[in-house]
C-alpha cells in the first residue's frame, strides 16, 4: 500500500516558534513533523509520513481569517497531501477555531480529507463539527497521547476512503447530522423496549439526543426595583473608544471593567464595540443599543430604579470558550456582590 | 373489555360481478359500490381502481387509507358515529380483511396529500405498498367548498371500507387475536408486581384538513379522557387529517395502532398495559395548558409507572408533546416519546420545534426532509401534477421521464409517529 | 387581536374583531407578534399552527390579547422566539414555487387553510 502523505497544522506554540508573544506570526511551513507531530509520526508508523508542518499564530489567524486561510491552503496544497491533520487544540479557543477553519477549508476548497481534535467545549466545535470530523480530546495537552491514539486511525481511514463508523465508535464529536436508516424493529416496539429499560433503571440509548440545555434556575424576583442598584454586564463587546484593554474580537481572553461615573449616554465618539461576530455599524453609532446606559439613567432620574451601578463589565461572547465565560462570570460576580448590586441586566447580541 | 379480532388474509383483489371473498381473493362489484357511494349528492363521479403490491403503480394525491373491518358480534358497529350509531365498541368479535385497504384520492387542495408507490424505492417507505388497495378517486360537484369536499371524501372512504368489511362477516378467520383490558381493580389484582404502563395518544386537532374524530366527535372538543385500546380496533377514532402525508395518522393507522399492539404483546408479561389516554393538539395555548394538565393528572390518577406518548404533526403539536412529557415526568412517571424530525435536507438543522431535557427517551420515525428519488411508474392512479404541490415536492421535482425527486414528506405514512415503521434516524 | 398578512382573514374578521394587518411576509407577522409579546400581550394561539411548513405557505395569522397584560410571559416569549427560529431554519431550504412564489391557485388554497384554522380556533 502506498505510504500516505500527511500535512500537519499547528499554532505557534505547538510548532515551537514561541508563546503568546508570537501569536501574531503569519503562516509558515517547514518539512517533516514538529512538536506533537513526532507523537503522530510514531503512531502512524510506516502507514503514513508527515511530509510537512504548517504553522500560524493564533492571533494572526483570528484577526485575518480570510488572508491566513488562503495562504495556509496554498502552502498545504503545495505538498500534495493525502490527508491534513490539525492540532489537536484541546481547550484553546482561538487555536480550535483556526484548526476547524483550516480542516474545513482543506476539505471544501482542496477536496482533500482532513481531521482535527479538540475538547468538547472548545468554541471551534460548535462552529465546525458538522463540516469536519473533530476527535474529542481532553481539555489540556496532558491528553495528547489519547488524542493521537484516536486521530491516527481515523485519519488513515479517511485518507484511504474507508467507511467511517459512528461517533461513538471512532471517537469524534457527534456531527449532529441526521441520517435515516431502517431499524430491525418498528418504532412502537423500540418505544416499548426503551420504556421497560427506563422504568427498570437500566441504561438505554435515546434515538434523538435533546440539545444541551445549560439551564440556570433564576433567582427570586427583585422585591422593589425602584430601590434596586442595577449593574450592566455585556458580552456584546461594548468598550471605550479605542478598546484600551485590547479585548479580542473573538475568543476573548479577558473582560473589561469601565467607569460610568458622570456618563449619561454612550455615543460614537466615546464608545464602540470590539465584537467581531455581528455587523458593528449600529453599535458603533450608538453603543446604548447594546448597553442601555441612556435608558437606565432616565429610569434612575425618574425613580424607576434605585441607581445604576458605577462600573459596567464587558467582554466579547463571539467564540468564547464556556470555561472562560464561567471564569469571568465568577470574578465579575464577586465584585458585583461587593458593590452591593441587587440585579444585573445582561445583554448579548 | 375483551375483543377477539379475526384475520381473513387477502392476497389479491379483483373486480367481479359479485362482491365477495373467495379463498384469499377479494372481489369487488364496481357498479354496486359506485352506486352506493354516489348516493352522496355532493359527489359528481367516482372512479374505482386497483393497486396491488409489486405493481408499477403510483397513487396520488392520497387522502386517507382505511382497513375493511366488520363487527361480527359484541355491540355497536365499525366506525361508530359515522357508519354506525354511537354505541360503544371494542368488545365481542371483529373480523378484518387483512392485506386489503381502501385508499381515497382526491384533490381537495393541491398539496399536503401523499404518494403511495406500489414498487420501487418509494414502496420501501410506506406500509401501504404491501396491501391490496381499492382506490377511490372522487370528483366533487362543481363549486363544492373545501371542507364539504373533505367530509364527502372521508365518508366515502369509510362507507367503502364498511361495504367491503361486511364481506368478512361470515368467513372463518385464519388467525384470531384476543385483546383484553381489565378494569382498574382487576388489573391491580392480576398483575400486582408488573410496572403499570399507559399510552398517551395525541390526536391532530387544528381545523380543516387537520382533524380527528372520536365516536364522531371532533377531537378539538374533547378534554383528555380514557379510552379502551380495543375501541380503537373498531374504528372509534378516524382521521380527517390530510396534511403532511408522511406523519399524518390514517384511519388504517388508528385501527392498527402499533403502540397498542406492542403494549398488548407485553401485557401480563413484563408490564401491565393499563389503558389509553387520548388528548388533542389544539391551537389555543390555553387549550394546550388544559389538555396537558389533565393528561398528566390522569396518568397520575392511574398510578402509572411509565407512559408512551405519540404525537401527530409538527410545530404546534411539538409544543403539546413536550408539555405532556414534562408534566408527566414531573409526577415521577417515566416517559418515552415518539416523534419524527424535520432536520433539513442536509440533516443538519435542529429537528424538533420544541425541546426539553425531560424528553430524554425519544423514538424517531426519521427525518422527513431527507431527499429521495422515485422511479417512474407505468400507471398513475389519481393526478400526478399534484406532486409538485405536495409538501416536500417543489417545482421541477416531477421529472420529464416520470421520476420524482422530492423529500420523504411526500410519501404517505413514511415517518409515522405512532412508530408504525422501522425507519429511524441517528 | 389578530395579527395577519392574510387578506382573507382581514376580510372575514375586521368587522368583529381587532385585526392588525401586516403588509409583508409570514416572518413579518411573527416579528410583529414577538414585538407585542415582549411588551406584555398574551399569546393566544400557537404561531406555528397547522402542518404547512413555514417555507410553504406565505400566510400566517396569530391571535394575541387585545391589550398588554401584567405578569411574567416567559412561556409566550419562548414560544414566539422559538417559532421565529424554526421559521429561519426552514427558510434555508429554497422552495422556488412556494411561499411568496406560489402560484395563484396554491396561494388561494393557503389563504383558505390559514383562515379555516383560525376560524376553528376562534369559533370553537
Amino acid at each position: 500500500m502506498k505510504q500516505i502523505k500527511v500535512v500537519h497544522y499547528l499554532n505557534q506554540f505547538f510548532a515551537q516558534i514561541g508563546g503568546e508573544e508570537k501569536a501574531d506570526i503569519p503562516p509558515e511551513s517547514k518539512s517533516g513533523p514538529v512538536g506533537p507531530g513526532m507523537a503522530f509520526k510514531g503512531a502512524f508508523g510506516d502507514a503514513a509520513e508527515i511530509v510537512a508542518t504548517v504553522a500560524c499564530g493564533d492571533s494572526y489567524f483570528n484577526e485575518n481569517p480570510d488572508v491566513a486561510l488562503a495562504a495556509i491552503l496554498d502552502m498545504i496544497a503545495s505538498f500534495e497531501p493525502d490527508i491534513v491533520v490539525c492540532g489537536p487544540a484541546f481547550n484553546a479557543g482561538r487555536y480550535g477555531v483556526a484548526c476547524g477553519a483550516v480542516a474545513t477549508g482543506v476539505r471544501e476548497k482542496l477536496n482533500i480529507p482532513a481531521i482535527t481534535g479538540m475538547y468538547v467545549e472548545n468554541p471551534g466545535v460548535d462552529l465546525y463539527k458538522q463540516s469536519v470530523h473533530i476527535v474529542s480530546t481532553k481539555d489540556n495537552a496532558a491528553g495528547m497521547r489519547d488524542a493521537v491514539a484516536l486521530m491516527v486511525p481515523l485519519a488513515l481511514k479517511l485518507a484511504r476512503g474507508e467507511e467511517i463508523g459512528t461517533s461513538a465508535e471512532e471517537g469524534y464529536i457527534p456531527m449532529g447530522i441526521r441520517k435515516n436508516f431502517f431499524d430491525k424493529k418498528r418504532g412502537s416496539r423500540r418505544a416499548v423496549d426503551m420504556l421497560l429499560k427506563k422504568m427498570a433503571g437500566e441504561p438505554y440509548e435515546t434515538e434523538f439526543p435533546m440539545p444541551d440545555f445549560d439551564r440556570v434556575v433564576p433567582n427570586p424576583a427583585v422585591k422593589d426595583v425602584s430601590k434596586a442598584k442595577i449593574a450592566l454586564v455585556t458580552s456584546g463587546g461594548i468598550v471605550p473608544k479605542g478598546n484600551p484593554d485590547r479585548i479580542e474580537s473573538s475568543s476573548a481572553s479577558k473582560y473589561g471593567k469601565y467607569d460610568l461615573e458622570g456618563i449619561r449616554d454612550l455615543d460614537a465618539q466615546t464608545y464602540e464595540t470590539a465584537h467581531g461576530g455581528y455587523d458593528p455599524v449600529y453599535a458603533n453609532e450608538d453603543a446604548d443599543r447594546v448597553l442601555p446606559v441612556d435608558i437606565l439613567r432616565e429610569f434612575e432620574k425618574e425613580g424607576k430604579i434605585g441607581s445604576l451601578s458605577r462600573y459596567f463589565y464587558s467582554t466579547v461572547g463571539n467564540g468564547t470558550a464556556v470555561a472562560s465565560a464561567k471564569k469571568y462570570a465568577r470574578a465579575i460576580g464577586e465584585e458585583l456582590v461587593a458593590d452591593g448590586v441587587d440585579a444585573v441586566i445582561l445583554t448579548s447580541t | 373489555m375483551k375483543l377477539e379480532v379475526g384475520y381473513i388474509p387477502i392476497r389479491d383483489i379483483q373486480f367481479g360481478p359479485t362482491s365477495k371473498v373467495d379463498g384469499n381473493v377479494l372481489y369487488v362489484n364496481q357498479d354496486e359500490l359506485s352506486r352506493l357511494l354516489l348516493q352522496d349528492e355532493a359527489i359528481e363521479s367516482v372512479a374505482l381502481d386497483i393497486a396491488r403490491p409489486g405493481e408499477s403503480v403510483r397513487i396520488t394525491p392520497v387522502k386517507d387509507v382505511i382497513e375493511p373491518r366488520v363487527k361480527v358480534h359484541g355491540g355497536g358497529g365499525i366506525f361508530p358515529g359515522w357508519c354506525a350509531k354511537v354505541d360503544t365498541v371494542g368488545s365481542g368479535r371483529t373480523n378484518v380483511l387483512k392485506g386489503a385497504a381502501v385508499v381515497t384520492a382526491g384533490k381537495i387542495v393541491g398539496f399536503q396529500e401523499g404518494i403511495i408507490d406500489m414498487s420501487g424505492e418509494g414502496a420501501r417507505y410506506t406500509p401501504f405498498s404491501t396491501l391490496n388497495n381499492l382506490v377511490l378517486v372522487v370528483e366533487p360537484k362543481q363549486g363544492l367548498a373545501q371542507h364539504a369536499y373533505e367530509k364527502t371524501l372521508r365518508l366515502a372512504g369509510l362507507k367503502a371500507a364498511e361495504y367491503l368489511g361486511k364481506l368478512a362477516a361470515d368467513i372463518e378467520a385464519e388467525e384470531v387475536h384476543t385483546y383484553e383490558t381489565l378494569s382498574l381493580l382487576e388489573g391491580v389484582r392480576a398483575y400486582p408486581d408488573l410496572p403499570r404502563v399507559g399510552y398517551v395518544l395525541m390526536l391532530q386537532s387544528q381545523g380543516l384538513l387537520h382533524d380527528t374524530y372520536v365516536y364522531g366527535v371532533d377531537a378539538k372538543q374533547i378534554i383528555p379522557t380514557l379510552i379502551s385500546p380495543t375501541e380503537l380496533m373498531d374504528g372509534a377514532i378516524i382521521s380527517g387529517n390530510c396534511v403532511s402525508a408522511c406523519d399524518k395518522n390514517t384511519t388504517y393507522h388508528h385501527l392498527n395502532n402499533p403502540v397498542v399492539q406492542d403494549l398488548f404483546a407485553e401485557h401480563g408479561k413484563t408490564l401491565n398495559f393499563v389503558g389509553v389516554i387520548i388528548t388533542n393538539e389544539n391551537v389555543f395555548l390555553a387549550d394546550k395548558m388544559r389538555s396537558s394538565d389533565r393528561t398528566a393528572e390522569l396518568c397520575g390518577y392511574l398510578s402509572l409507572d411509565g407512559a408512551i406518548i405519540s404525537q401527530e404533526g409538527f410545530g404546534n403539536p411539538d409544543t403539546d408533546l413536550i408539555m405532556n412529557c414534562r408534566k408527566i415526568e414531573a409526577k415521577g412517571i417515566k416517559t418515552v416519546i415518539i416523534t419524527d424530525e424535520y432536520a433539513g435536507q442536509d440533516g443538519a438543522s435542529q429537528s424538533l420545534a420544541d425541546a426539553d431535557e425531560a424528553a430524554d427517551a425519544v423514538v424517531t420515525g426519521g427525518n422527513a426532509n431527507e431527499v429521495i428519488h422515485l422511479p417512474a411508474m407505468e400507471r398513475i392512479i389519481g393526478s400526478i401534477d399534484a406532486v409538485d404541490h405536495i409538501a416536500g415536492g417543489w417545482s421541477g421535482s416531477l421529472n420529464e421521464d416520470g421520476t420524482i425527486t422530492a423529500e420523504l414528506q411526500v410519501i404517505t405514512g413514511a415517518t409515522n409517529e405512532l412508530g408504525f415503521n422501522t425507519l429511524s434516524a441517528r | 387581536m389578530i395579527i395577519t398578512n392574510n387578506p382573507a382573514v382581514t376580510a372575514a374578521y375586521e368587522q368583529m374583531k381587532n385585526v392588525r394587518y401586516v403588509e409583508g411576509s409570514y416572518r413579518d407577522v411573527l416579528v410583529e407578534v414577538r414585538n407585542l409579546v415582549h411588551i406584555g400581550h398574551e399569546l393566544v394561539t400557537h404561531p406555528l399552527m397547522g402542518s404547512l411548513k413555514p417555507n410553504e405557505t406565505p400566510y400566517r395569522s396569530v391571535v394575541v390579547s387585545d391589550e398588554p397584560v401584567q405578569g411574567c410571559h416567559t412561556e409566550a416569549i419562548l414560544i414566539i422566539e422559538e417559532s421565529i427560529a424554526v421559521f429561519d431554519r426552514f427558510a434555508r431550504t429554497a422552495r422556488p414555487d412556494r411561499g411568496a412564489h406560489a402560484s395563484e391557485i396554491a396561494k388561494r388554497d393557503f389563504r383558505e387553510i390559514d383562515l379555516s384554522l383560525l376560524k376553528s380556533a376562534l369559533d370553537a
